[in-house]
């Protein structure tokens, strides 16, 4: 429901995005080239302002709306610095304000370029505005889709179990009652003759089968397979959660991240690939992109809930700020030592082998068994990685399984022994 | 041919006591009831098949149903915003000080669980000791002080601000004094804060004193040559060195740093070179040092300054009045060899004294000046500032706080209601102050006297510096946020004293920016930031000067002979008090791993004693730990279990200190007797020496010894040599001369499979008993390491101990006739002379047989072989059925009787949340019934095999050092791989001194180890 709801929010947008490129087209003035503004504006100015919301600058849609004189700004934007210099009142106001971070000085673009961007910026803030004042129908609309909550059904089937009890219960109450009515009038004897016949017939059968002592041992032998099978399936997978997938806290995906935008794994599990956990990102590695992308997320708010963040006014108030319990999807046992690096770096394994294939994952399930019976099987089948690491230079029972003509497996060096895993 | 020497662990195996066969008849030391259950009603009663049935059925179901738990779910909480330097999973290491040394702190995503040597350290090169590896654990320790204290309530920092700032303001406007009492402090910026605050409130003071006193020494020094200072002193220029009484391989001054000079000479680089020094030591009670000298003497404590007299004599060709005959006369005739030992060693030589007593310090510095030690072994321009405390300044506080001429007292690291002498003393002396403020991290002896607790920081919550020599400066820095509401010591200072520096880091910066960063050739930031990796400067040492000594010694001889007559005179029994390696001042008397760590000597844990000689013990008729009433000439009394101790002097007692606390915490609570009221007094100094009377009680008090747990059954397993035979025959001693025994080997024909070879690694160890000083720094580091619980004291005394290592210290004898004779079988009986016992520390640790014998036993394959040599345990798969333990001729391994690391019985040690902080994570704890043992630290091994895979390079040697050698001040663990014939353990196995324990019972052990050698002086006996 979610992912409809947004898909739609999404496409409106774009649509309203469209419409909205069509009517500035129209209305362009002849002094400044609104769609010329826009090129630079997104060339410029992106990476630090937004036009609705305040970024690492100010929000530009009121700041230059409200700002009119625009000789001031064109100064202003074209080197700042020079304003702040000679102690312009206005600009010493806005540069206290933003902490004294000066902005970049943009000597290069001429007056009329700055005149295109002043444009494009009021433009496109008049044309939000008036999106805003629609908005509450399509809200509207948003929120009759979200459906009825989970709550409410299950209440709903309890309503409907509870009646469909009471029902039945009449039923028999009433075919007591009529019983009662009926025997009083001393009818009902015959009924229950006929009954007893039926069942009689019924046994028969029954008892017929249970004489047939090959069909009683088939039956046996039968089920004693199947509740053996089934113990034995159920015991040997005591404690073994493959495909276990948790409900987690934020709905991040896998999917989104790793394979739509091609997100290397160690940009986030940064332990990977130098100690033996992988590691959980902390909240600044996802703050990274997050500070700018998708600001309006619910579940992007849960970072900033948890960090103390408040987008507005772009501070971090630790007093607020509270972990995030992931919920731990590859559970090895504390037994068991499993180092990342070992396998990432030196054994040059893909990520894939033991996760499976993450980047198509909406959310992570363990895709292996994490037995030890999966450990030692890849550790038997799987050669070591021995090429241009000058650590396997001299260790001669690998170069003798290599002469011999056999697979130099992890094995050979001892690799399924208990003391490598086990202490 | 093998040697024919006995030795033994304790008295009981010696005399072969009934009871002690009868237990080492069993691996456990309780019989488990099976036959019990199988002769009383266990099989006779019938219990009936619907029964059993029913019971059967019961059974099933509720294990079934208690085995249907839900999975539990883990959370995996990341940092909010993750510190760059930290990786979870990778330690970091930060450098600081221990006690003056530079340590290295691993820390484990943000906690520090494990100190380590700092290889450059001027003092230990490297090594720590049992104290310092312990430290760590005292940072997670409950029973440390949550928030500051205001009249024993729990109070903020401005309350207490507050009150202890108006209070020194009124005592300052009424020109009262204010007394600052610590313990040495060698940290040059606490110092200056000191100062600072001094000069803030002009009528304060500040009054060192230290529970074990050197004032003796100081003092000395300053009459002598005019310098109150501690010598730094050099063992390892001194080819002779004679000490009376001084524990300089343990407790004296400076411990791990002799112990390193100390081995130089005697390790197997020295003995290869054909040199080796010689050690003799006179004493009363068998001290650690005593137990690794060539030549021991008992001497009674009366007589310490009179066989300094008569060495003076023999050296001088003088004679002082009053000199006399020792009542040893074999002690009698080894000064006079020793003399000429000392005479023909001049300038290689030194002589030290434990005494504290200032005549007899005089004396030393007499003989020492004789043999040319000044400016050769004993270093006065860059003296040691380990210990300043003066007893005279800290008596005469006492006594005017007694007086009421003192309103304001700050106790900075001393807890004086403990281990000052005269307790109602200092306790009448503390009433009469107005205000009296520790900075104690516990509620100890002191503060429960006090009006406000400020606790103090630990040592690794704090900055700070340290310098504990002159020239040698090093730092100290946080590793970890406070665990408690606590605030730095000397914070509090600076803040009272409305210094312009209001945090303690600043002035430390400052401090070392103005005065000492330059000593290291070093400024600005990227000094300091130099400075914190390094962890310490050392700047060019001043020059040794020349000095003679020209007092006059007649009276001093005077006063020698007099407080000898004292200490003879008094009573019948004279009582030396010492400190334990372990335990030390009862300072760490909290913490649970020292507790444990058995006594170097008397292997005895959680408690002291009165150490005894056997012969006395006869004469009184005493059995072994009967309670005896000790009473002092000041009216003080214990009443401690006795010890029959070997090699004590006859008429003697020993008592150690550090015992005896009433408000240490909740381990250290009383645990053994004080024996600090013992001390007494005398021409300005402590002495701790003194004349008892020794009263039998009836009463039997057990002390949890572990000297005879792990019995050997007499074999031959302690091999040793005197240095002249070394000399002849280096293989003298190690059994490889004459004919040897014909093996055979079960294992012979699979040599070649590949499950019995050892391609790449095979990983052994070399333990040079010769270097071995039986300290026991390597049982609390592995302990650190590998997670081994501590087990309380009725668990040791039930031979329950968890350690992986041990040390087994053997007793031994010289007949007088110079050779170290066999003991037969009964002729203890006809031995007199339990004195003259020579001593050999063995660590013992899992052997990694090659043919382990442990391995074959096992029903479940729980422990098997590993194609790198070591002997590996699967704790998941073990079951426990102890045949291993059994079946193993070395005693090493450990059943974990109960579950201590989740069982409230074992709280106070370690197994509470806050103290399981400490655990390393790359070690699993094990659960009950589960046996463990050494795995030769396969953690390090695994994680120094990857560092160099990542780093595409092969293994170095001695890249990874296992914990045990890593601590060893004395190098004499050698850990590496016997496949490369270049590595140093090959080398050292390939020692004509290496021999292996049991050898003939052809296990192939993975541990040589090396002949003891000693310097014997072969003219005694003539």
């Amino acid at each position: 429901m979610r992912n409809i709801s947004l898909i739609l929010k999404q496409f409106s947008k774009s649509v309203l995005l469209v419409a909205g490129m069509a009517l500035c087209g129209l209305t362009a003035n002849a002094q400044a080239d609104p769609a010329k503004g826009e090129a630079i504006f997104k060339a410029k100015c992106t990476a630090c302002h937004k036009i609705d919301v305040r970024m690492t600058g100010p929000a530009l849609g009121p700041q230059l709306t409200e700002e009119t004189d625009d000789a001031y700004l064109t100064k202003w934007i074209q080197n700042n610095q020079a304003l702040i210099a000679a102690k312009n009142p206005k600009a010493l106001k806005i540069y206290n304000e933003y902490n004294q971070a000066g902005m970049t000085v943009f000597s290069e673009l001429a007056d009329a370029d700055v005149a295109n961007v002043i444009a494009y910026v009021r433009d496109d803030w008049k044309k939000q505005q008036a999106d805003k004042a629609k908005a509450p129908a399509g809200g509207a609309t948003a929120a009759a889709d979200s459906g009825p909550s989970s709550l409410a059904i299950f209440a709903l089937i309890g309503v409907i179990v509870i009646a469909f009890i009471v029902i039945l219960v009449l039923n028999k109450v009433i075919a007591t009652l009529e019983r009662l009515l009926l025997s009083n009038k001393g009818l009902l004897v015959e009924e229950e003759e006929t009954e007893e016949k039926v069942k009689g017939d019924k046994l028969a059968v029954v008892k017929k089968a249970l004489k047939n002592k090959k069909l009683i041992f088939f039956i046996v032998l039968c089920g004693t397979v199947a509740m053996g099978s089934m113990s034995w399936v159920t015991m040997w997978n005591t404690n073994v959660h493959q495909g276990y997938q948790p409900v987690q806290p934020i709905k991040y995906s896998h999917k989104l991240h790793a394979g739509t935008m091609k997100l290397e794994c160690q940009y986030c599990h940064t332990g990977a690939f130098k100690s033996k956990n992988a590691s959980i990102p902390s909240l600044n590695v996802c703050m990274n992109c997050h500070k700018a992308v998708k600001t309006e997320s619910p579940e992007i708010h849960k970072i900033y809930d948890a960090l103390g963040y408040d987008p507005q006014t772009q501070k971090y108030d630790t007093t607020k700020a509270h972990p995030i319990q992931w919920v731990r999807v590859h559970n090895l046992p504390d037994l068991a030592y499993f180092n990342h690096s070992q396998h990432t770096v030196v054994g040059a394994i893909k990520c894939q082998k033991c996760h499976g294939e993450v980047q198509e994952m909406q959310e992570v399930y363990q895709y292996s068994p994490l037995t030890m019976k999966w450990c030692i099987q890849c550790h038997k089948r799987t050669n070591v990685n021995y090429k241009g690491n000058g650590y396997y230079d001299k260790i001669l029972a690998l170069h003798d399984a290599i002469k011999k003509g056999k697979k130099p497996t992890v094995d050979v060096l001892g690799g399924i022994e208990c003391a490598k895993c086990h202490y | 041919m093998d040697s024919n020497k006995k030795y033994w662990k304790g008295l009981e195996e010696l005399n072969r006591t009934p009871e002690f066969v009868e237990k080492n008849k069993h691996e456990f030391a309780e019989a488990i009831p099976i036959e019990e259950v199988l002769s009383g009603g266990g099989l006779s009663a019938k219990t009936p098949r619907r029964d059993f049935l029913k019971a059967l059925g019961f059974g099933v179901g509720a294990v079934t149903l208690a085995a249907c738990q839900k999975v539990p779910v883990h959370k995996s909480i990341p940092y909010l915003v993750k510190p760059e330097e930290i990786t979870p999973g990778i330690a970091n290491y930060y450098s600081s000080t221990y006690d003056g040394s530079a340590i290295l702190v691993k820390t484990r995503e943000g906690r520090p669980i494990k100190i380590e040597g700092n290889p450059g350290d001027l003092l230990s090169k490297g090594g720590l000791s049992a104290q310092a590896q312990a430290s760590v654990l005292e940072l997670y320790d409950t029973s440390r002080v949550k928030d500051p204290k205001l009249n024993g309530n729990p109070t903020g920092w401005p309350q207490l601000d507050k009150f202890v700032k108006d209070e020194l303001t009124a005592i300052k406007a009424g020109g009262k004094r204010i007394s600052i009492v610590s313990s040495t402090v060698h940290s040059p910026s606490t110092l200056a804060v000191i100062a600072d605050f001094i000069t803030a409130f002009p009528t304060a003071s500040h009054v060192t004193y230290d529970a074990v006193s050197y004032t003796g020494i100081i003092q000395a020094n300053k009459n002598s040559f005019g310098k109150a200072v501690l010598p730094h002193y050099y063992f390892d220029k001194a080819d002779v060195i004679v000490s009376f009484g001084a524990d300089f391989l343990g407790t004296w001054i400076s411990g791990e740093e002799f112990t390193s000079q100390y081995v130089k000479n005697r390790n197997n680089k020295s003995l290869e070179a054909k040199k080796m020094s010689r050690h003799i030591q006179f004493e009363s009670g068998m001290s650690m040092t005593g137990t690794n000298a060539d030549v021991r003497m008992p001497i009674k404590p009366s007589e310490d300054g009179v066989a300094l007299m008569n060495l003076y004599n023999a050296l001088s060709g003088t004679t002082l009045p009053g000199s006399k005959k020792l009542t040893n006369a074999n002690a009698d005739k080894a000064i006079v060899l020793v003399a000429k030992e000392l005479l023909a060693a001049k300038g290689r030589s030194l002589v030290v004294a434990g005494s504290n007593d200032v005549s007899v310090q005089t004396l030393v510095n007499a003989i020492n000046s004789l043999l040319g030690s000044y400016g050769a072994t004993i270093d006065l321009d860059n003296p040691s500032r380990q210990y300043a405390g003066n007893d005279t300044d800290w008596t005469k506080f006492v006594a005017d706080a007694k007086a009421g001429l003192v309103d304001a007292v700050l106790f900075l690291d001393a807890n004086p209601a403990y281990d000052y002498y005269n307790t109602k003393d200092i306790e009448a002396a503390l009433k009469k102050v107005r205000l009296k403020v520790t900075f104690s991290d516990h509620d100890d002896e002191t503060a429960a006297l006090c009006n406000a607790v400020a606790p103090n920081h630990h040592y690794l919550e704090s900055w700070g510096d340290d310098s504990a020599i002159e020239g040698y400066y090093t730092v100290v820095q946080p590793t970890i946020n406070p665990v408690n509401n606590t605030r730095q010591a000397e914070e509090s200072l600076l803040l009272w004293s409305d210094n312009a520096v209001k945090t303690y880091y600043t002035y430390l910066r400052a401090n070392w920016e103005t005065n000492l960063l330059a000593k290291g050739a070093l400024a600005g930031q990227a000094g300091w930031e130099a400075l914190l990796q390094k962890g310490f400067i050392n700047a060019a040492p001043a020059a040794t000067g020349t000095y003679s000594f020209a007092l006059d010694l007649n009276a001093v001889a005077q006063t020698i002979l007099s407080q000898s007559g004292k200490i003879a005179a008094g009573g019948k029994y004279e009582l030396q008090v010492y400190q334990t390696p372990a335990m030390r001042d009862g300072k760490k008397a909290n913490n649970p791993w020292l507790q444990e760590l058995p006594d170097p000597v008397s292997k005895v844990t959680w408690d002291n004693f009165a150490a005894m000689s056997p012969s006395d013990i006869k004469d009184l008729g005493l059995d072994e730990f009967q309670v005896v009433t000790i009473k002092g000439v000041n009216g003080y009394s214990v009443s401690l279990p006795v010890l029959s101790q070997p090699g004590q002097a006859r008429g003697t007692v020993s008592v150690a200190v550090g015992y005896g606390r009433t408000a240490a915490g909740l381990v250290g609570n009383n645990v053994g007797k004080n024996a600090y009221p013992f001390y007494n007094l005398l021409n300005g100094t402590f002495q701790t020496t003194s004349a008892v009377s020794v009263d039998v009680t009836s009463d039997i008090f057990p002390l949890s010894q572990t000297q005879t747990h792990h019995s050997f059954e007499g074999r031959n397993i302690i091999r040793e040599a005197t240095f002249t035979e070394y000399k002849k025959n280096p293989a003298a001693g190690s059994g490889k001369e004459g004919e040897q025994e014909k093996m055979y080997d079960l294992w012979e024909k699979s040599v070649d499979d590949a499950s019995h070879s050892r391609p790449v690694y095979d990983w052994v160890m070399a333990i040079d008993l010769n270097a071995c000083t039986g300290c026991g720094a390597c049982v609390v580091a592995c302990s650190a390491e590998n997670n081994i619980p501590v087990v309380g004291k009725d668990e040791v005394g039930r031979r329950r101990e968890m350690h992986w290592i041990r040390i087994d210290r053997y007793y031994s004898y010289d007949n007088g006739k110079g050779e170290f004779n066999v003991t037969k079988e009964r002729e203890i009986d006809e031995l007199k002379d339990f004195e003259n016992v020579s001593v050999v520390h063995q660590p013992m640790l899992c052997q990694h047989c090659d043919h382990a014998p442990c391995e074959t036993v096992c029903p479940v394959l729980a422990t098997v072989h590993s194609s790198e040599g070591l002997n590996q345990m699967a704790y998941n798969r073990c079951v426990g059925t102890r045949y291993c333990a059994n079946n193993c001729p070395y005693k090493v391994r450990r059943f974990n009787w109960f579950n201590y690391w989740n069982d409230s019985r074992f709280d106070n040690y370690l197994s509470n949340e806050h103290t399981q902080l400490v655990l390393n994570p790359d070690v699993t704890t094990r659960f009950r019934g589960v046996m463990e043992k050494c795995s030769m630290c396969v953690q390090r091994i695994q994680a120094g095999k990857l560092k160099a895979k990542i780093e595409k390079r092969p293994l170095a040697d001695g890249e990874v050092k296992v914990a045990c050698q890593q601590t060893c001040s004395a190098n004499a663990i050698v850990f590496g791989n016997r496949n490369d014939p270049n590595s140093e353990v090959s080398k050292a196995l390939n020692s004509e001194r290496t021999y292996y324990v049991l050898e003939e019972l052809n296990v192939k052990p993975g541990i040589g180890y090396q002949v003891k050698v000693r310097n014997t002086l072969s003219d005694l006996q003539a």
